[in-house]
């Protein structure tokens, strides 16, 4: 495969992506002309992208399904159910298209075959309801708008003895809209014979007006009886503006006789073939539109950003040695650089981590189109809400996180909603609902997800871990711990196995995947109110605002969000310490002595530090030899050779080239106070 | 730096030491060798996992070759040496350091001067012996890097953690 051919399957990935969300936007919103129109160009750069680069079966594919949704866009088909779901068949069809020898497996051929045959059945039925949708069409734009009524108005000679003037008749007629006034003055006798009180003029009037025929009538309420009158509406639209008819209307004029209905039928009839072929136009001119408009954002491989990440990574170090060498030497003329340097390498950095944060929207279609999915699959009626899907994350975060979101929205239809039924009889709305929240809090991004469905049964979860024997049936757990239980590997409460969830494999697959991007995972559930899952992750993977501290010999970052307070103590306050308690501010706060915990030989300080830190709900001391102070860390990878050292989560380069390693603080209280 | 000619070259090994017996590394595996700098101790970590290096704003885990197989642990000298090694670890390009008593003597050695490995008469561990090279009348051992940081081994560092905890 050429480079050319990886090229297009990196945009055709993208391509399909977009096609799915916008046809699912098209589900919610079918007659939408710009969501139409947006299908189909998607289709039409897929067909365009596959013929050139040698991708002709998605191009054949989608050559059919492009010509639907030109009809649709025509407006001679309509976005039926049927269709949109030929449509989402069709969109995962063609991601498998997107291996060039796709055809060669059976069973993508037979379904490649099958949905042909759909396509074309739709196509076929949109041949025959061709003229009438196109009409309906035309209607519908000039629905409540404007209509062209033809009025024939001859008064009696004798009109104006009572004081009438039926040129102020047709004033009146001309306010109510654009006109076109013909005087018929047939009926003018010779000048010896004309008398001046009587009127001979007969008038036909072209209108175009929104107003009710009915106001036309109005207007010659007092003259009806008197005169020869004719309203009727000729068309359905505004004639007058047609340039063609106006000119036909003019030279017809010509002829002393009032017009001919059948003419001007005719004439009438030539404008709606002009208007339709100007639908056609309007539409083509939409798409040269949306065309132009989409270029706001360019494409650029990851490995570039990363590059770009590594050394913007590496400036950020180096800097900070210059700065500690101009602080050491006092270098007066450097200062003012230094400082410079300084503020451009921060703005630097910000602008490249922003480049690799992408919201959270981009993995969201996907999740539509799940719930779409299952909910049909176990007839649930479920509405999937999203917010703050605008929140932007860390793209390698994204790419960790679809997997366990994606199970635990299986969970939520699968185990959480209750079919409708159920529902109606526990006193619940029709349709279940999940809710999908993301937003930033401090330096951490947090993303509820909350379903309204039967929530957990604490009592079975219980049981089945004293089945399990996880747990003793005598011990006494909180609800919490309880709940907890259920990210064990191996525990699964589905008593049914489901192509969906309960295949053992369930929520301890969805933490180990959250821990692995440093993330953290909370489960809240109540009885026939609903489960709420929060996954609280950094807002970076590489770079965190640390305290830096040493112990022994080493210097490590602390990460600053989860501090609260520093304490100073006598050395010997910690080894006279009963049971690692120490009281601070009357508090009682258990602590980790860490020299001791890492082994670090030596004479301790005689005064060292205590930081308190935030550890689940509690506080928990750790002690350290002295805090330096507040430092941004570069976050590195430790390396293979480490990574099952879950207690350091990364290090980071000081100023003096020296190693600071970033400690993992959850962790460390987790495994010390397991220890113990 | 190694010229990128030797790099090519399959045959060229970098002798070392490693107590009293040498041992050669396909320099295919060898990107730079260091002397002894600052390393900063990772705490809770096994014996032979000595900490972890900056080069040049990478940071490298350093294991001591010695410990590992079980030599017996010595001072370090001034002759003590880094190997930064290029060696697949889980079907990965990784870097990782070394920790040698010394390097001696880079061999060109053409493959069938290389002799199969002995089994018996050798008081270290063996696995990752792949070959014999004569040379002074002396016996250098051809080590496998790639294996040493195989999964299999990784996974024996696991399970040391485990029995360690």
């Amino acid at each position: 495969m050429d480079s050319f051919q990886k090229k297009f399957i990196e945009e055709a990935t993208d391509l399909i992506n977009n096609l799915e969300e916008a046809v699912l936007n098209l589900e919610k919103n079918s007659t939408n002309n710009e969501l139409i129109a947006e299908v189909f160009r998607i289709m039409h750069s897929l067909k365009g992208g596959g013929g050139m680069f040698g991708f002709d079966d998605i191009s054949n594919f989608t050559h059919n399904l492009e010509t639907i949704y030109d009809e649709v866009r025509n407006g001679k088909l309509k976005v039926t159910d049927d269709l949109l779901s030929i449509t989402f068949s069709s969109v995962d069809h063609l991601r498998s298209l997107l291996d060039p020898d796709a055809l060669k497996n059976k069973q993508i051929k037979k379904n490649n075959d099958i949905l042909l045959g759909r396509v074309d059945s739709v196509l076929k039925s949109a041949d025959s309801s061709e003229t009438t949708q196109i009409e309906e069409q035309i209607e519908e734009q000039d629905k409540n708008t404007q209509q062209t009524i033809y009025i024939y108005f001859a008064p009696n000679e004798s009109i104006m003895d009572n004081g009438t003037n039926p040129l102020y008749l047709i004033d009146e007629l001309c306010s109510l809209g654009a006109s076109i006034v013909f005087p018929r003055t047939s009926k003018v006798p010779m000048l010896s014979r004309f008398n001046s009180s009587k009127c001979y003029t007969a008038w036909e009037v072209f209108l175009v007006t929104e107003e009710h025929i009915n106001s036309i009538h109005d207007v010659f309420i007092f003259v009806e009886d008197e005169s020869e009158l004719e309203i009727s509406k000729i068309a359905d639209f505004d004639t007058l503006s047609n340039e063609k008819f106006n000119k036909n209307i003019h030279s017809l004029y010509s002829e002393k006789n009032h017009f001919d209905p059948t003419v001007i039928k005719s004439l009438i009839d030539e404008v709606i073939e002009e208007r339709k072929s100007k639908v056609v136009n309007v539409n083509e001119k939409l798409k040269i539109f949306t065309k132009e408009n989409v270029i706001s954002s360019i494409r650029v491989s990851s490995d570039k950003i990363d590059q770009l990440m590594n050394l913007v990574s590496e400036l950020v170090t180096t800097q900070a040695s210059l700065s500690l060498y101009v602080e050491e030497n006092q270098v007066h003329a450097l200062n003012q650089l230094s400082e410079n340097i300084e503020n451009i390498t921060r703005q630097l950095r910000d602008t490249a981590f922003s480049i690799s944060l992408i919201p959270i929207e981009t993995m969201l279609t996907r999740f539509h189109r799940l719930i779409r999915d299952l909910s049909s699959e176990f007839s649930k009626n479920i509405d999937f809400i999203t917010e703050g899907a605008e929140t932007e994350l860390d793209k390698t975060l994204i790419q960790g996180l679809t997997d366990p979101l994606m199970h635990i929205i299986r969970n939520s239809v699968d185990h959480g909603i209750e079919p409708e039924e159920d529902r109606i009889k526990s006193g619940k709305t029709p349709q279940g609902m999940i809710y999908l929240k993301a937003f930033y809090s401090g330096a951490n991004v947090v993303i509820k997800i909350q379903d309204d469905g039967r929530g957990i049964d604490i009592d079975r979860v219980r049981q089945k871990a004293i089945e399990k024997e996880l747990i003793s049936s005598e011990a006494k757990y909180s609800d919490k711990e309880i709940l907890d239980l259920v990210f064990i590997p191996g525990f699964s409460t589905a008593q049914k196995v489901t192509d969906v969830s309960g295949r053992g494999v369930g929520m301890d697959v969805v933490k180990r995947k959250i821990d692995e991007i440093r993330g953290t995972v909370d489960l809240e559930s109540k009885e026939n109110v609903g489960t709420t899952i929060t996954i609280k992750l950094p807002l970076t993977l590489s770079i965190i605002d640390g305290l830096l501290v040493v112990i022994g010999d080493t210097k490590y970052v602390l990460p600053l969000n989860l501090v609260e307070k520093i304490y100073a103590y006598e050395h010997n306050e910690f080894e006279n310490a009963f049971n690692n308690i120490i009281i601070v501010d009357g508090e009682q706060i258990p602590f980790y002595y860490l020299r001791d915990e890492f082994n670090i030989s030596g004479k301790p300080l005689n005064v060292e530090q205590l930081v308190l830190v935030k550890y689940e709900e509690k506080r928990i001391g750790l002690v350290v030899d002295s805090v330096i102070g507040e430092y941004q860390a570069v976050l590195k990878p430790l390396g293979k050779l480490y990574k099952n050292h879950e207690i350091i989560s990364g290090a980071t380069i000081l100023g003096d080239g020296t190693i600071a390693l970033v400690l993992d603080t959850n962790k460390i209280i987790n495994e010390l106070s397991f220890k113990n | 730096m190694i010229d990128e000619e030797i790099l090519q070259t399959t045959n060229t090994y970098l002798t070392f030491q490693l107590g009293d017996e040498r041992f050669a590394v396909n320099v295919r595996n060898l990107l730079n060798i260091l002397e002894l700098i600052p390393i900063t101790k990772v705490p809770k970590s096994q014996e032979f996992l000595k900490g972890v290096i900056n080069l040049r704003g990478s940071v490298l885990g350093v294991i001591d070759i010695k410990i590992k197989f079980n030599f017996p642990v010595t001072e370090y000298t001034k002759e003590t040496c880094i190997l930064v090694l290029q060696v697949l670890m889980e079907d990965d390009l990784t870097e990782v350091a070394a920790i040698v008593d010394s390097v001696h003597d880079v061999l060109e050695v053409d493959e069938k001067e290389i002799l199969p490995p002995l089994s018996v008469g050798i008081k270290f561990k063996s696995e990752f012996v792949t070959g014999v090279i004569k040379f002074n009348d002396k016996f250098v051992m051809v080590l496998d890097m790639d294996k040493m940081f195989s999964p299999d081994q990784l996974m024996e560092i696991q399970e040391d953690i485990a029995t360690d905890a």
